[in-house]
């Protein structure tokens, strides 16, 4: 036999697929997956949230309290802590768990919620707050949302995305440290009618424990004024549509026909000035 | 978000990037294979001519093929969802080819190369593939 050697033409081992198609056919199916579980999860957390024990919800607060500071709390969160307890006194059906709140030096106003009942301050927001009652309105709005367990909620979702994002790309991807930065972080951003189910707890709770509703929109309609200085404010922040809460909140006390009571000044805030001047970032 | 406009720009670099080597390997594979056309290296274990041999010698050719990050991550993309992965064919291809381009470089003069066989193995966890061609060169009696 006689070996002729030739060259073969075309070449059977490389699939005649264009790489760049390829990549975007992977990537939008994938993206579609991960959509159909992104919904399918948050419907399944919907449905779970409201039936989390509070042994449960307890551990996830350990999890997500773990960057708060430790140690005696200062002047100010002392303050704040008995407005709060006040508050709690008369608090219907909270879940029971130790709520306390934390002053942390920003320029931001807000204020949030963390699972497990620890509530976060910023020193910004104590500054501007002219009167108790304004205060404890923030702080029985945080409370509103501990009562409809709206962070489970939230924060499901969240904790979803973090699970689908260490299967992909492994523990300590940079994907999901990003991820829980953002959830660590709080910025959790609850929907328009929570925050609205969160406003009307704190009316009810802020009536029950001043005898009246006297600043209880005093805070958001400083806000809203804000508002308007630059549009921008609102849509970075996690507490938003602070112009409808105000008439959504006045309507709520016209029905329920709840008295204005007396205003308390505020005694934090010129303490907040003192004391956050070195703390603040 | 940051994030994601690096590894956009490590996809892009590593497609352009990637695409050009490959080009260019072929194009020097093709024309090598052409050179080396006269010099037939196959499986068999036995001559195929019967004539009297010289000598033999055992010849070698290794080639390591790089990967680049957008065949990694299409290929990444695709252990999720399952299938062919494409994206390295080419790799092993060019690895093999270019091993044995190199086996024959090795047996200059020699008539045959018998008995060839080819072994490939992952040469690093970023995705390089290695390719061995060994054989049997054969130099007839002139
Ligand atoms: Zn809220």
């Amino acid at each position: 036999m006689k070996f002729t050697p030739r060259q073969i033409k075309g070449n059977v081992n490389i699939s005649p697929v264009s790489p760049v198609k390829d990549f975007f056919e992977l990537v939008l199916r994938i993206l579609g997956l991960i959509l159909a579980a992104y919904i399918l999860l948050g419907l399944a957390v919907d449905y779970i949230a409201p039936r989390v024990s509070i042994k449960t919800e307890r551990k996830l607060g350990r999890l997500f309290s773990a960057g708060l500071k430790k140690g005696e709390p200062s002047g100010l969160e002392a303050r704040l802590q008995r407005i709060l307890d006040e508050l709690l006194e008369k608090g219907r059906e909270l879940p029971p768990f130790t709520y306390k709140v934390y002053v942390e030096g920003s320029k931001k106003i807000n204020a949030f919620a963390l699972p497990g009942g620890n509530i976060v301050v910023f020193s910004a927001l104590l500054k501007k707050a002219d009167s108790e009652n304004e205060l404890a309105m923030v702080l029985a709005h945080e409370l509103g949302h501990f009562y409809h367990r709206d962070h489970l909620r939230g924060l499901g979702r969240g904790l979803i995305f973090l699970l689908i994002s260490s299967v992909l790309f492994g523990g300590d991807s940079s994907a999901n440290n990003l991820i829980h930065n953002a959830l660590t972080s709080a910025q959790m951003s609850f929907s328009r009618s929570q925050e609205r189910a969160a406003d009307l707890y704190a009316l009810d709770l802020l009536n029950k424990t001043y005898g009246g509703v006297a600043g209880a929109v005093d805070f958001f309609e400083k806000m809203s004024f804000k508002e308007k200085c630059w549009p921008v404010f609102y849509v970075f922040s996690s507490h938003p549509y602070p112009q409808s809460r105000v008439a959504a909140l006045k309507e709520a006390i016209k029905i329920k026909g709840y008295p204005v009571g007396q205003k308390r000044p505020n005694i934090i805030s010129e303490d907040a000035i003192q004391e956050t001047k070195e703390k603040d970032i | 978000m940051l994030d994601l406009i690096f590894l956009v720009i490590m996809i892009g670099v590593g497609y352009f990037a990637g695409t050009r080597v490959e080009k260019k390997h072929y194009k020097s594979i093709e024309e090598r294979e052409a050179k080396f056309i006269y010099l037939p290296a196959v499986s068999s274990k036995n001559l195929l001519e019967d004539r009297p041999i010289d000598s033999t010698l055992l010849v070698q050719g290794n080639a390591v093929i790089a990967t680049d990050y957008f065949k990694v991550i299409l290929a990444g993309l695709r252990n999720l969802l399952g299938g062919e992965v494409s994206a390295y064919e080419s790799l092993l291809d060019r690895a093999r080819r270019e091993a044995v381009l190199r086996l024959k470089e090795s047996a200059q003069g020699a008539d045959i190369i018998l008995n060839l066989r080819i072994e490939t193995c992952q040469i690093s966890t970023a995705g390089s593939t290695e390719a061995l061609a060994y054989g049997t060169a054969v130099y007839y009696k002139k």
